[in-house]
């Protein structure tokens, strides 16, 4: 097709030699635009074959569709390039203008305009891993700005996880790993997987959403995200925001496992733990099962020295205290005591005082009894007359004459008869 | 204190107040009759935590898009 071409072209160019034109002259062959074009572009497609390109970055411009659409320059010319979408989604990130780069794609021919431009399929910034670091810085940045990498919302693993949510793959060879660790460790718990796509285009949003889902359920105790090991690329859904933001929104402590391959990913920036690979996550993740046992059997015993002593001192606290009692008794006793015998010693005193004075009382009574006694009368000569029924006969008339009486002496008691009043001179005496 | 032993206590949940009765029950100021409430209470824990622990098979299910979940065979442990 080539040949034809080149020789329809070369014998266009000759007929504008030709004069004059001979009688039978044929029509020159017209050519539309169109067809020119088409013909170029089939004529690169098929004689170049796709090739890497190296340069710098010029004009970079997204389009809504997301194309992208780029000049690749060194001093002297420059190569119209173009990333269509679909690829142009793997990007990391764009890369900044005057970028060294290297591009893998198609030379071919943007019929409308007659521009020829090179097909991009792939960028490569010039150093390791350049487009990524710089994803990689820029989402660190942002997400540092958002204050979703301090310290200080970092949680704390729960000790003893009854419910564990793993997101990955779960044909993964990280899933195997973790189950087989939890298994062994700690195998009374329950293990929660919510498959998601770890690599590719849109693996980021698919993990975040496995991870919301997951938590929604308000189910585990804990949840890893993570993957096994593989190139940049591979893990490059762990540096992309939306898994970021889904781990720093997660209401539930993540663990990040991501392969061992690079030093660290967004999202081991973002969870509450990081762990250098899944394996290594179900070990943080778990206590061991048989350490905990054993230390659980011993618990009884722990529990049983307690008890003794608080018996224990109980015991002494009871000795103690009936000592302090004894004592403070003792304290409040000695002065009581003392009390006590002050007050007795002038209780008796003063007993002593009363009984002097009632027996003084009393000598001084029995005097005024001695006084008033009859028998004291009587021993000086006088006498009573009394009826036999002892009635005290006091005046004369009362003796009629025949009337028995009793006189009643000093010394003894006279039976006595009346003979008559005797008359008399003067009182009574 | 032996019913909230029995009671539907997550292993942490119970762990962690089988913890604090342990530090209780060896701090010296604990009453014989705490201590013995609280000796009564652990060791139920402690029943219960090992019937928990004596578990050996690990349980895998699998959470669905729908939100359903199911066992995961093939347990690849």
């Amino acid at each position: 097709m080539s040949d034809e071409l080149s020789l329809d072209l070369f014998n266009g160019a000759e007929d504008g030699h030709g004069e004059p034109a001979p009688p039978p002259a044929p029509e020159p062959k017209v050519w539309s635009v169109s067809q020119v074009n088409r013909a170029v572009k089939g004529l690169l497609e098929a004689n170049v074959e796709p090739l890497w390109v190296g340069g710098e970055i010029g004009q970079w411009t997204r389009s809504r569709a997301g194309h992208c659409y780029f000049t690749l320059k060194d001093d002297r010319a420059q190569l119209k390039s173009v990333m269509f979408a679909r690829d142009a989604a793997l990007l990391p990130t764009d890369p900044d203008e005057g970028m060294k780069v290297r591009c893998f794609g198609d030379l071919t021919l943007y019929e409308a305009r007659g521009d020829y431009q090179l097909v991009v399929r792939r960028v490569e910034a010039e150093g390791a891993e350049g487009l990524w670091r710089k994803a990689f810085e820029q989402l660190k940045a942002a997400l540092e700005l958002d204050g979703l990498l301090a310290p200080e919302r970092k949680r704390a693993l729960p000790s003893y996880p009854g419910t564990i949510g793993v997101v990955t793959s779960p044909t993964g060879a990280a899933v195997r790993d973790i189950l087989s660790v939890l298994g062994r460790r700690a195998p009374w718990a329950r293990v929660l997987l919510r498959g998601a796509r770890v690599q590719g285009e849109g693996a980021s949003v698919e993990l975040a959403r496995a991870l919301e889902h997951l938590a929604a359920t308000g189910l585990p105790d804990v949840i890893i995200v993570g993957r096994g090991g593989g190139s940049l690329e591979d893990l490059w859904a762990f540096n992309e925001e939306p898994l970021a933001r889904a781990i720093a929104a997660c209401p539930i402590p993540v663990v990040s496992a991501v392969g061992h391959e690079v030093d660290v990913t967004i999202s081991d920036l973002v969870a509450d733990v990081r762990a250098p690979t899944p394996s290594a996550a179900a070990e943080t993740v778990v206590p061991d099962g048989v350490a905990l046992l054993s230390q659980l059997r011993r618990t009884p015993e722990r529990l049983g020295r307690g008890l003794r002593r608080a018996a224990q001192r109980r015991r002494s606290a009871v000795s103690e205290q009936l000592a302090r009692l004894a004592r403070a008794m003792e304290r409040r006793l000695g002065p009581a005591r003392q009390t006590l015998d002050m007050g007795a010693l002038s209780l008796e005193r003063g007993l002593r005082r009363r009984i002097e004075r009632q027996r003084a009382g009393l000598t001084g009574l029995a005097g005024r009894l001695e006084a008033l006694s009859p028998l004291a009368t009587l021993s000086r000569g006088y006498s009573v007359a009394r009826t036999p029924e002892g009635r005290v006969l006091r005046h004369s008339k009362e003796f009629r004459a025949g009337l028995r009486f009793h006189l009643r002496l000093n010394d003894g008691t006279v039976a006595a008869e009346a003979i008559g009043l005797v008359e008399e001179e003067g009182n009574d005496g | 204190m032996t019913e909230q032993a029995k009671e539907e206590l997550s292993l942490e949940a119970r762990l962690a107040r089988l913890e604090s009765i342990l530090a209780r029950m060896e701090s010296e100021d604990v009453e014989l009759d705490e201590a013995l409430h609280l000796f009564e209470e652990g060791v139920g824990h402690v029943r219960e935590a090992e019937r928990v622990l004596a578990e050996t098979e690990l349980r895998v299910e699998e959470l669905l898009a729908n939100g359903e979940t199911r066992p995961l065979d093939g347990n690849p442990g």
